[in-house]
């Protein structure tokens, strides 16, 4: 089942030429971030259309909601928490409040900047994205959704926030057009159901071998949009298994997790365990999967905690 | 320290920053090198600081603003006295206190945390207004990228320090023309950065050659008899200064060198301390 492995930046950059090539209203902003956002290409054919701000995210933000007033749809992609954190309040109130159709894309996003310390990881953007009110949130989970996900979220009219990661990730799915807000059963099940999304969806998909081998049949949701959530799909998984387990690279306050909770916290006997990031400030590691397995993030560790959760 | 010994030391500061970006096999070395000379000055001439006593309360403060040369104030700290210099090989190691971005919870040494660009001026200026505040004399340095000047935070930060005469900071901007895009004047031109920093009611001293002792000590000699205003001491470097195949190279920003490479650079850096 897991097949190819690509680079989630490059194949962003490249899918968001290919659509410019036929949307001539798509403008590309960076700051500083340009060529390690997968723009190389962009920047060759589509100069004109290409805005290179220099360090100035809080800036770029505004100018893009400025320049989506006059009918361009602007895409701004750096590293994750200098387009979230850093220029919040641009977001809410240019994109958000405005509704300025200005896609937002964090690279590089949870803990994939895995040895560059605390600044650079980006465990809250979920959290800060999913408070504003009309945001769309999108957490692609293999490069080939990546690739529809970006179709999608430029044909889509109003503000989105994406989110992609940093080390290359295997093709999971068969190529299908992505639909903002729909969820998938990568796998049926009735002992539990585990909601997924983004680049955790492999480390699922591996933990799911481990947990058949002890007996246990897993519901298995992707969730490629986090905002909104694919709230039927869920509540009907839930009514099934009764028990959830969410797995997200965010802490596990504030995120999906704490979404699906909210959305499942009215009925009877569902239980909702999170699996992400203590709310700590996290440690660092030289190596990605080093650091994923420090926070049972890794397969094996995903498929230990729901044993434990169901008590085998 | 007189000019050699100046030189010497920051030529094994050269040594120890590509040691640790190699042996972390990641990191930026580029901006380290360039400012290699400028943070030695400091440490080495010019700061009233003491290893054994980090924390002493009238110390001179720190803060690297441009928080991904880590390699290089971690190399200064280290051959300073505040940590053993072995440890520098586990940079961005797991386990390891030296992360890839300066935490002054962790490390000995580090006033400031930072690695969001811009925010660490703004920070120095903090520290400066709280001397100015409770009648201490020490002096605040912030070191930060060109590119990072583009950042709005560090005009806000530097309208308040003339707006208050913070006469006790000192900004120093090195000026390697580059950033991760290329050129920086091809990003977004931050030029002319002498005459942003005077508008911005700062005394500003041009610096030619940052990686000349003789030009620096003249340079923060000027400083220390500046009253009434703050200081920019805005400095001409090359990025990557000392490894040939680094120099004035963008794409030696943020990565680390390869085996061959290492070995290279640092053959190099070994002749240029025989000299
Ligand atoms: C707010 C913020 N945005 C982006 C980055 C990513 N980043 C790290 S270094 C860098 C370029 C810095 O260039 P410059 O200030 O000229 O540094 P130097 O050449 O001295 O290394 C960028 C964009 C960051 N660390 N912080
Ligand atoms: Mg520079």
């Amino acid at each position: 089942m897991i097949g190819e492995l690509m680079d989630p930046r490059k194949t962003f950059g490249k899918a968001v030429t290919e659509i410019a090539k036929e949307n001539k209203d798509v403008v590309v902003f960076s700051a500083d971030s340009g060529k390690s956002s997968g723009f190389g290409d962009f920047i060759d054919q589509f100069p004109e259309r290409y805005f290179e701000c220099g360090i100035m995210e809080q800036g770029a933000v505004g100018m893009a909601a400025g320049m989506a007033t006059a009918g361009k749809i602007p895409v701004f992609c750096a590293i994750a928490p200098f387009v979230t954190c850093r220029p919040y309040e641009m977001v809410r109130n240019d994109m958000g409040y405005m509704k300025q159709n200005v896609k937002l894309v964090g690279r590089n996003c949870g803990i994939t900047y895995s040895d560059l310390g605390v600044t650079h990881q980006s465990l809250d953007d979920f959290g800060l994205m999913r408070l504003i009110p009309g945001m769309t949130i999108l957490a692609p989970q293999d490069p080939v959704e990546i690739e529809e996900a970006c179709k999608a979220m430029i044909e889509y009219e109003g503000p989105v926030y994406m989110r992609i990661g940093n080390p290359k990730i295997p093709v999971l799915f068969e190529r299908k057009p992505f639909v903002i807000g729909k969820g998938d059963i990568i796998q049926d099940g009735e002992d539990v159901t585990i909601i997924t999304t983004g680049s955790c969806t492999k480390d699922v998909i591996e933990a799911n071998e481990i947990l058949k081998e002890a007996g246990i049949k897993a519901k298995i949701i992707g969730l490629p949009t986090v905002l909104p959530l694919d709230e039927d799909l869920i509540r009907d998984a839930a009514a099934e298994t009764k028990k959830v387990v969410t797995v997200e690279e965010h802490y596990i306050n504030g995120g999906m997790g704490s979404m699906v909770t909210e959305l499942l916290s009215d009925m009877d006997g569902v239980t909702v365990k999170r699996l992400g990031i203590p709310n700590i400030y996290a440690t660092t590691s030289s190596n990605y999967q080093e650091l994923l397995a420090y926070y049972d993030l890794d397969a094996k560790g995903i498929a230990k905690s729901v044993k434990a959760y169901l008590g085998k | 320290m007189n000019k050699e010994m100046l030189q010497k030391t920051a030529n094994q500061i050269r040594k120890d920053i590509v040691t640790a970006v190699y042996s972390a096999k990641s990191g930026h070395p580029g901006g380290s090198l360039s400012a290699a000379d400028v943070m030695t000055y400091l440490y080495f001439e010019e700061m009233n600081v003491d290893p054994k006593n980090p924390d002493k309360a009238d110390r001179d403060r720190f803060v690297l603003s441009k928080g991904h040369n880590a390699p290089a104030l971690y190399s200064c700290l280290a051959e300073k006295g505040y940590f053993p210099v072995e440890d520098l090989k586990t940079l961005r190691h797991t386990g390891s206190y030296l992360q890839g971005h300066p935490d002054m919870k962790h490390i000995p040494g580090v006033d400031m945390t930072s690695g969001s660009l811009g925010q660490g001026i703004s920070a120095a200026v903090g520290m400066a207004l709280s001397a100015k505040l409770f009648n201490e004399d020490y002096r605040v340095f912030t070191l930060l990228g060109d590119g990072e000047i583009q950042e709005g935070q560090v005009w806000e930060a530097a309208m308040f320090a003339g707006a208050k005469k913070l006469d006790n900071l000192i900004v120093i901007v090195d000026n390697n023309g580059l950033q991760i895009d290329g050129k920086i004047d091809d990003v977004c031109s931050p030029y002319p950065i002498i005459d942003k920093f005077a508008a911005f009611n700062f005394k500003v001293i041009a610096v030619e050659d940052g990686n000349d002792f003789d030009q620096l000590d003249k340079a923060f000699n000027e400083a220390r008899l500046t009253d009434g205003q703050p200081v920019a001491i805005v400095m001409k470097t090359v990025k990557g200064k000392g490894v040939s195949f680094m120099e004035d190279q963008a794409g030696w920003h943020g990565k680390a060198p390869n085996d061959d490479e290492y070995k290279q650079a640092m053959e190099e850096l070994e002749k240029a301390g025989e000299a």
